[in-house]
């Protein structure tokens, strides 16, 4: 027997918890290397050095990864309380998931615009 | 009455007791990282508008800092961003291990690792907020 044929292949649901799982973890790394830049303030000089990094065209990348991850931890995460705290109010467990995609799709690219501009017009 | 029915071993005396399962730690937990699930949606998804959609990241220098943190308002909004989202990672990161490290003596280093680091990162990032004045 196959490995893939014993593979537990699962529907929306499956893929909503490992997203949330993989975003969920990665924000909290992210949380972590924050502390210690933002902790640099205490000498400007060396926090607007380092902080000149984060204007960086492949920061500028990772910032807009971050906010994907943000967006879609975020939207799945008021699904979940829906499912929990309302189930009653979804009809399709599976719109629901498509409707999370979407809107974390759109507003990444919006926000991913916004935040590659200043690359775009040749600044950085 | 109740109690012919109900034996005190399983059903502890009490108003309120008589109806709902016992809740544990493990409840709390799950009721935790929906609350502060859905405040840090607000926390979070604000402080990053402000930092990267309102102001290009380049502008948010030393000085950008030095004028947020003069309102103590933003240092209240800040640390409690710090707190929340620490400890549901914290939570987050805990469930993660319990379900793939399997080994109890391996898990309990992990988890004592993931502990140890959370707990000095947030007592770092507190300091950095309430010590913080402009040069």
């Amino acid at each position: 027997m196959s490995p893939s044929s014993t593979m537990y292949r699962g529907k929306s649901g499956q893929w909503a918890f490992v997203l949330h799982r993989i975003t969920g973890f990665l924000v909290f790394f992210f949380l972590l290397l924050h502390i210690v830049d933002v902790s640099l303030i205490t000498r400007p000089e060396l926090y607007d050095e380092v902080h000149a990094v984060y204007g960086n065209v492949l920061l500028r990348l990772f910032e807009v990864g971050l906010l994907a991850a943000l967006l879609f931890h975020s939207l799945n995460g008021l699904r979940i309380v829906l499912v929990d705290f309302f189930p009653e109010a979804l009809k399709s467990e599976r719109s629901v998931f498509a409707a999370v995609m979407f809107i974390t799709t759109a507003l990444t690219v919006v926000g991913g615009y916004i935040i590659m501009k200043p690359f775009f017009e040749g600044r950085f | 009455m109740a109690v012919d029915t109900e034996p005190s071993r399983t059903r502890p005396a009490g108003p309120h007791t008589d109806r709902r399962p016992r809740q544990n730690f493990e409840t709390w937990s799950w009721f935790f990282m929906r609350v502060s699930g859905l405040v840090l949606i607000f926390l979070a998804l604000l402080h990053f508008s402000i930092t990267h959609i309102l102001n290009d990241v380049a502008e948010t220098d030393a000085r950008f800092v030095a004028q947020r943190w003069d309102n103590p308002m933003w240092r209240v909004f800040d640390w409690a961003l710090l707190a929340l989202a620490m400890l549901h990672g914290l939570n987050g990161l805990r469930w993660i291990i319990d379900d793939y490290v399997r080994v109890p003596g391996k898990r309990a280093a992990v988890k004592a690792v993931l502990y140890t680091v959370t707990g000095a990162l947030f007592a770092y990032g507190t300091f950095t907020i309430v010590s913080y004045s402009p040069a």
